[in-house]
């Protein structure tokens, strides 16, 4: 009887170590005959072969058309869904504003279903197209999968149809979810990252609490300052979340380098087959930052990507605190909030300083973060044309400046910098204003437009394991090579598939 | 024969019920992650190509599946045996007619009414470094709770999933335990008593044997939830920490929203029949294991 | 006089040893529940305090109002008592039909409902959520009921209880000319009530903590989210919101604990009921 258990146990072990000592490649190759990667976009996976389309190939005048004034003749009241990442404030503010355009008119009602940003994406793919929405909001990263799923109208047809003014949106805004040539998407919440610290730290560090680091080197001599100082236990606190500090941070910095992240011009012009991250630029940046960890100048909280915050949180930590931390501009009306409680002893909401995000030598501007509003593809001309009425709204000036406020997002679009409530919040309270001057500054630059790229997703998953790598004392090159080449496998077998 | 077949029409009326949602929601599921192994689909999961039954082998093989059988069975290493020590070895001390007894043993089954989403949430909100109790009151004897915090050291994580798992099965194993220690006859122990037995001897000689198939069946259990572990995955790290991906389970990988094959059916499916494969292999130990024969067969 | 002052001892160090596990098992619930009780700049104090002092509701209540709470226990418990019900049900009768009806191949059928029990969910979801796609069930309560309305654990546990009963009384049945509907529903059921509850019991719980199914069939739909997704929602990505995850933990654990410690026997006999299979 005892024997029994051990014996099938026994099986278990060898299973497991025959499958250990045969050494296998990555659960995302495509196969033996995957191509080289970098070399084509053409995979053969077992049986039939599959061209990958690159993304100038789709003519534009076979993409669905927008027929946005199919809801003058309809009568009664049309309704649509609208999925959407935006949680906690955020989701309340959206709601207070699809609440708003609800009462003001009765040809159109919106219903709102949230989720977080990947749950929406993940949704999103896996619906049928009975149960897709009539408008999605995404973030950036997922341009290339959604033009993959064919199953939007790019909203560039509905500026056509409707004779949309777009000239005061800021033009790294639509230029972000466009690809040759193509207008995608609606940018609506934008956002990029700033650099939070601790104006009292700064104080008593002998600093100007008013001058926060302007470059990647003032940030490191200014932590230098507050730890020799005793001001606080560390500069800044680092972290490899995949949507920050692990992945979407060097994106921004491979920007402000004014380098291509991805080849095929940040796979804006053609088909992105490569990732460019280990060239000198990447090893540069990522030497930098493992240097500051190794002084003791900074410290890593790890990958936030479960909460978010905890970066933010060691700035607030009572023993051990960070001076300095890089987060999206999106939680500054959410941090000031919770600050504002008297939480926390050490910090409150008046200490805090904002500044742009430092770039080596000082470079300026930001590449959009956020999401924006993709139009969903259900063949009722009628739906449609609600969803672009509501869509519009969105996008309106009046909304964008509420929602600004509301928020910390970056308004879309330079007339809502003039109508309250965000002129007088900014003129209140500068902080508010950082993020948009970022992308004010940022310079016209075809690498202004961030990567685009169909995992970027995952290609964002393997460089936050690389980064965490990195911050753990690994070398720089080496781990970087290696996140590169999965990287390139992932878009191989993702270009193959797609 | 007559009676038999007159039986029939009852017979299918009262089967289909359950015939019908266990072919849809159990078999049909199975086949077709069969048979979806081998696809490779686009992003919607909708236009696909066929990479062949060696598609299995390359998954079982890849990496990522075999770094995520590894942490499964770490976390298998962890919690079984310290679980099962730490309930048998509660219920033993609270086997015992002292006065307030019923209390302690209320309180030790008490985790059972914490559902896997609480008790997880529960463990986080204490690991929290920053502001976490345990980083508050014990990092200056254990530094990882601040620097970087349990769940966030890749050395650490899987180890505080373990707790988070034990603490919360801990209830289930005790009341099992409990439940088998009164059910062995007194005066088993009496005539070891007789016998002249200690207390060591009386635990190894009559209350282990009587309850072994017990035992046996709670470590299955225990086994079994850790192969399927995902909500304590979800919730505390996310699969992570990097670099190493330490708490990443073959159910995370499978389900987990920053997997990296999430929106990949194909691979999806192989690796949901794999993980079926490893789970028939624990469920052999439990069909032959749990034979009643157990009882008699020391 | 030695030998009870050994007993003594001995007695000391139990208790003891008993009253130091029992502080170690209860810590995590009581630090969390006594968190909840605290307002935001009083839990979080350094060094933090354990004592129960300037108690408050406002972060419990702050959690129900922002947490949906009140909706996400109501949609938990409908969902728990249907698929209860469900179970119970369609379990009294596949089991019957095993029990006390002749048919063909029911030996070889019974032991396929058996072999059934083989498949995890973990391996079954993947394709699920597609079926539960296709037919419009994505966040809907048919989507969170309906896969879990057929147990082969229940029909095999009834069916156990079932065998059990005399075989008289059913030939005596059907002589009187009781028919099998009335038979299952006035003599088998209810004779076999206490496993029935068991089961019951063991359903509710296990549909009431079930977190993957749910996960992957609610999809940001807050109107049929379950408790347990919701919990998820208050603790991700929001920092204004780090203490309204205790208040949820709190609100979400309690009808559990109050439910065991009213059917404690009917648990107990619920979890071992798998132990004794025969």
């Amino acid at each position: 009887m005892r024997t029994r258990p051990t014996r099938v146990a026994v099986a278990f072990a060898a299973l497991t170590l025959v499958a250990a000592c045969s050494g296998g490649g990555s659960i995302t190759d495509s196969g033996d005959t995957q191509p080289p990667a970098g070399e084509s976009t053409v995979a053969d996976t077992g049986g039939e072969t599959t061209v990958a389309e690159s993304t100038t190939s789709v003519p534009a005048d076979s993409l669905p058309d927008c027929p946005t004034d199919a809801l003058a003749d309809a009568t009664g009241t049309t309704e649509i869904t609208f999925w959407h990442g935006m949680s906690g404030p955020l989701g309340e503010e959206l709601t207070r504003l699809t609440d708003a355009y609800n009462a003001s008119q009765d040809k159109v009602k919106v219903s709102l279903v949230q989720g977080s940003y990947e749950e929406t994406a993940d949704n999103y793919y896996q619906a049928s197209a009975d149960d897709r929405p009539d408008i999605v909001q995404l973030p950036e990263y997922q341009v290339q999968a959604m033009v993959d799923t064919a199953s939007a109208i790019p909203v560039g047809k509905c500026l056509e149809a409707s004779g949309f003014d777009t000239s005061a949106f800021l033009p790294t805004a639509l230029q972000a979810y466009s690809t040759a040539g193509v207008q995608w998407a609606m940018p609506f919440n934008i956002s990029n990252p700033v650099l939070f610290y601790n104006k009292r730290v700064f104080e008593a560090a002998g600093l100007d609490p008013n001058t926060p680091p302007a470059s990647l080197e003032e940030m490191r001599s200014m932590s230098q300052q507050i730890v020799e100082s005793g001001a606080a236990k560390f500069g800044l606190s680092l972290e490899s979340g995949f949507d920050s500090g692990g992945g979407w941070y060097v994106e921004q910095w491979f920007a402000k380098a004014q380098e291509f992240y991805v080849d095929g011009d940040n796979g804006r012009t053609t088909r992105a087959t490569k990732v460019l991250y280990n060239n000198q630029t990447g090893v540069d940046l990522l030497t930098f930052l493992q240097q500051m960890l190794n002084d003791g100048l900074a410290v890593d909280v790890g990958d936030n990507s479960q909460t978010g915050y905890d970066n933010l949180l060691k700035m607030a930590d009572q023993t051990e605190p960070a001076a300095m931390t890089i987060n999206t501009s999106a939680s500054l009306g959410p941090v000031l909030a919770v600050l504002g409680s008297g939480q926390f002893p050490n910090i409150n909401a008046n200490d805090v300083g904002v500044g742009p995000m430092p770039g080596p030598d000082g470079a300026p501007g930001a590449l959009i973060g956020g999401a924006a509003l993709w139009m969903v593809d259900s063949g009722d001309d009628v739906s449609t044309a609600a969803t672009w009425d509501f869509l519009t709204y969105l996008v309106g000036a009046q909304v964008q400046s509420e929602w600004a406020v509301a928020t910390g997002y970056v308004p879309n679009r330079t007339d809502a910098l003039d109508l309250e409530p965000y002129k007088g919040t900014v003129a209140a309270d500068p902080r508010f204003a950082v993020a948009y001057q970022q992308l004010l500054d940022t310079p016209d630059a075809p690498t202004s437009a961030g990567p685009v790229v169909g995992p970027l997703r995952q290609i964002r998953s393997v460089l936050a394991t690389a980064v965490a790598a990195v911050f753990n004392g690994e070398d720089v090159q080496t781990v970087l090579d290696a996140a590169a080449e999965q990287a390139n496998g992932l878009i191989a077998d993702y270009n193959a598939r797609n | 024969m007559k009676r038999r077949l007159r039986d029939v029409p009852w017979a299918v009326v009262m089967l289909l019920p359950s015939v019908v949602l266990i072919a849809v929601w159990t078999v049909y599921p199975l086949v077709k992650a069969v048979q979806n192994g081998h696809l490779r689909c686009d992003v919607t999961g909708t236009k696909c190509i066929d990479a062949g039954w060696g598609r299995y082998w390359d998954v079982f093989i890849s990496a990522e599946f075999q770094h995520a059988l590894g942490v499964s069975l770490k976390l298998m290493a962890l919690t079984v045996p310290a679980g099962l020590v730490l309930g048998v070895g509660l219920a033993v001390l609270a086997d015992k007619h002292l006065r307030g007894i019923g209390i302690f043993r209320t309180i030790f089954s008490s985790t059972v009414a914490t559902s896997v989403a609480v008790a997880s949430l529960v463990w986080f909100v204490l690991l929290q470094p920053q502001i976490g109790v345990f980083a508050d009151l014990f990092s200056g004897w254990f530094p990882v709770l601040k620097n970087p915090g349990l769940l966030n050291d890749p050395g650490t994580a899987l180890l505080a999933v373990a707790f988070s798992s034990i603490w919360a099965n801990l209830g289930f194993t005790f009341i099992i335990v409990t439940a088998a220690l009164q059910s062995v006859p007194r005066d088993l122990y009496e005539s070891a008593y007789v016998d002249g037995a200690g207390n060591v001897r009386r635990f190894t000689n009559v209350t282990l044997p009587m309850i072994a198939p017990t035992l046996l069946f709670v470590t299955v259990v225990l086994t079994t939830r850790a192969l399927q572990t995902y909500g304590e995955i979800a919730l505390l790290t996310g699969g992570g920490p990097n670099p190493e991906k330490s708490t990443t389970t073959i159910p995370y990988l499978i389900y987990g929203r920053n997997s990296i094959i999430s929106g990949d059916l194909g691979t999806k499916s192989a690796a949901a029949v794999l993980l079926f494969v490893l789970s028939l292999a624990l469920a052999l130990v439990q069909f032959r294991g749990l034979d009643k024969r157990v009882h008699y067969g020391r | 006089m030695a030998a009870d002052t050994v007993r003594g001892v001995r007695k000391v160090g139990r208790y003891t040893l008993l009253v130091v596990l029992a502080v170690i098992v209860l810590f995590p619930i009581y630090a969390v529940v006594l968190q909840a009780l605290k307002t935001g700049p009083d839990s979080l104090d350094h060094p933090r305090s354990l004592l129960p002092v300037d108690l408050t509701l406002s972060t419990i209540k702050a959690a129900w109002t922002q947490g949906n709470l009140g909706r996400l226990l109501m949609n938990s418990v409908f969902v728990s008592v249907m698929v209860t019900l469900g179970v119970v049900l369609t379990s009294l009768l596949a089991a019957y039909a095993f029990a006390f009806l002749q048919f063909p191949l029911k030996g070889p059928i019974f032991v396929l409902f058996l072999a059934t029990m083989l498949v995890p969910a973990e391996v079954t979801v993947v394709i699920n959520e597609r079926t539960a796609d296709s037919l419009g069930w994505i966040n809907s309560y048919q989507g969170l009921i309906v896969p879990s309305l057929a147990s082969t654990f229940g029909i095999f546990l009834v069916r156990q209880v079932f065998l059990q009963l005399p075989g008289e009384l059913r030939e005596a049945a059907a002589l009187d000319g009781v028919g099998h509907v009335r038979f299952l529903w006035e003599v088998a059921a209810p004779l076999s009530r206490p496993t029935l509850g068991a089961l019951g019991l063991f359903t509710f719980l296990g549909t009431w903590n079930a977190y993957l199914w749910p996960s992957q069939v609610i999809r940001g739909d807050r109107a049929h989210e379950t408790v347990q997704i919701g919990l998820e929602r208050l603790k991700n990505n929001d920092i204004s919101k780090i203490n309204l995850v205790t208040g949820g933990l709190v609100v979400a654990a309690l009808p559990i604990f109050i439910m065991l410690v009213l059917f404690q026997r009917q648990l107990v006999r619920g979890l071992t009921a798998g132990a004794v299979k025969g």
